[in-house]
């Protein structure tokens, strides 16, 4: 059996400094997704996959999907379990779920998956982030929150490309402003080029705007099979074309290269390839947009412009609407916030509406949409490539 | 009171910032053996040749268990660094100085480099391995005794 695959909803709850617990956020995404897809009824899911990394470090709770199963009156009899891969622990999810439906093992699968990052010390989530790395050899060197090692992998850039710092604060420029499109993210307040380029520092040459928050959050979405699918909407059908997931090194020690993401070209070759697209095919892009430089590197390794001219493909628009090929438009990472295993979720809902039509902000005529997420200090990378076709 | 009393005085794997390293808990412990006498080293496959780090037990290239240690340089030349003020994790200092290190050609690291100012380390400056001492572990012995596991742990300085 290969059948077709399709995501038929999705919806997040409101992400940022939250007043609620993880299992209050995993209802409020699950709810959300559910208003998506009128005719499909909790009592008609029969896998569960959750996303989230950071659980048994800041909520102290592990056999995460049986509880969100519980509480979102879910009763899965072909998969029920948690997957984490850190920042692409949503993507995983997503993957996996395709896989299972693909195979015949499952028909409709909901995908959810957040974070609780803020608890009532702030020193927990940056200690707990030691251990992201490799605990015993990079997380020992104080190498946990990434900005250090993304300030290092900008200035290298800045220096093998000629990269500019005025490039770098376009890009949270744009995708501040295509927050304003997403009204559950963390922010909905577009900046100017002079407040990038002149707020402080938090890791030189990142500053504020380049750096994407801590942020609590919960997002989901259904796969099904395309027949349940047509059963269940009459929206557009959007398919899941191809996916690639690839790692090439995690600890520092291993990193063949701080400016070109092996691992990112590989995915990204494996999802083009299944999916039967090349790079240009791509109307809509979310990519993981940690850090500005992070964007700006992953738009020269999916191919969407030369490696070395990241810097200008932002600078000339080519990434905005109306460019090439619009990317983070919803405002990314950088204006939504990013709970981990929320993100890549996230990113597949708003490819989904570019894709149906019925975005906040649409992408005239998309049909070919792509995600994309790194994971730890750019260790692994994951993308996934949408179409109305298959 | 201070703190949450249950934990007075309890060690929890889940918040040290170190690995473990006595031969209890793992298998490459002579490399901590080893850096306590001030030797930086990593393991290399008899069979195949192909020299690792971190330290391993099996090769990952040819899958052989015949694993002999050798040496690291343990001096190196800075390629980029990132002066950490915000977000330093409890139990470093801020700034904290993270550099990409070129050990002699044989290895890239990212390496802390400790007692140094913010501004004070550029790219092409030299540094060398420190051994630094670290808490040690208190362990459950017999009989409610605790035994107390002594660590050392590496940095890195600037040559001057």
């Amino acid at each position: 059996m290969d059948r077709n695959v399709c995501i038929i909803g999705g919806g997040m709850s409101h992400w940022g400094i939250r007043q609620a617990s993880a299992r209050d956020m995993f209802q409020e995404a699950g709810k959300a997704c559910f208003n998506d897809i009128p005719g499909l009824s909790n009592k008609d899911v029969d896998g569960l996959i959750v996303a989230s990394a950071f659980t048994e470090r800041s909520c102290f709770q592990t056999h995460l999907a049986p509880l969100v199963a519980e509480y979102l009156g879910i009763k899965p009899k072909n998969i029920c379990a948690r997957v984490e891969l850190l920042c692409a622990s949503g993507s995983s999810g997503i993957i996996l779920a395709y896989g299972l439906i693909k195979s015949g093992i499952a028909d409709v699968v909901m995908i959810t998956g957040g974070e609780k990052l803020f608890t009532p010390q702030k020193w927990e989530v940056f200690y707990s982030e030691l251990g992201t790395g490799d605990h015993d050899w990079d997380g020992s060197q104080g190498l946990g929150l990434p900005p250090p090692f993304f300030s290092m992998v900008a200035q290298r850039h800045m220096k093998l490309y000629g990269t500019t710092e005025e490039q770098l604060a376009m890009v949270s420029v744009k995708n501040r402003r295509n927050g304003l499109n997403n009204p559950k993210g963390q922010y909905q307040k577009a900046i100017t080029l002079e407040e990038a380029l002149n707020a402080r520092h938090v890791v030189a040459p990142l500053k504020l705007f380049d750096c994407c928050p801590v942020t609590d959050g919960a997002a989901a979405v259904i796969l099904a099979c395309e027949e349940k699918a047509k059963e269940y909407t009459d929206k557009p059908l959007v398919y899941i074309k191809g996916v690639g997931q690839a790692t090439v090194n995690n600890m520092s020690a291993n990193m063949p290269s701080m400016t070109t993401w092996e691992a990112l070209k590989i995915a990204g070759n494996q999802a083009y390839s299944k999916a039967g697209v090349k790079p240009s095919d791509i109307d809509v892009a979310q990519t993981h947009d940690c850090f500005t430089i992070s964007e700006i590197i992953e738009s020269e390794d999916l191919g969407f412009c030369e490696k070395g001219e990241g810097g200008l493909f932002v600078q000339e628009g080519r990434s905005d609407y109306g460019g090439d090929v619009a990317i983070n438009t919803d405002g990314g990472l950088l204006s939504c916030g990013h709970p981990f295993g929320g993100t890549g979720i996230r990113q597949g809902i708003e490819i989904m509406k570019q894709l149906r039509g019925d975005a906040a902000r649409q992408v005239e005529g998309a049909r070919t949409g792509l995600t994309h997420n790194l994971s730890g200090l750019s260790a692994a990378h994951t993308v996934l490539v949408y179409g109305r076709d298959i | 009171m201070e703190g949450i009393s249950i934990l007075n005085g309890k060690y929890a794997v889940s918040m040290d910032m170190y690995p473990l390293q006595d031969k209890n808990y793992n298998m490459v412990y002579k490399f901590y053996d080893n850096l306590k006498e001030g030797r930086f080293t990593t393991t290399k496959c008899t069979d195949c040749g192909a020299r690792s780090f971190p330290p391993r037990i099996i090769c990952p290239e040819c899958l052989s268990e015949n694993m002999e240690w050798v040496d690291l340089p343990s001096e190196g030349t800075v390629l980029v660094v990132a002066e950490q003020e915000a977000g330093v994790p409890l139990g470093f200092q801020a700034p904290l100085i993270h550099a990409h290190v070129d050990l002699g050609g044989e290895l890239t690291y990212l390496g802390r480099v400790q007692n140094c100012k913010a501004g004070e380390l550029k790219e092409g400056d030299k540094v060398k391995l420190v051994v630094i001492p670290i808490e040690p572990v208190p362990a459950d012995g017999k009989k409610g005794a605790v035994i107390q596991h002594e660590r050392v742990f590496f940095a890195f300085e600037k040559v001057k």
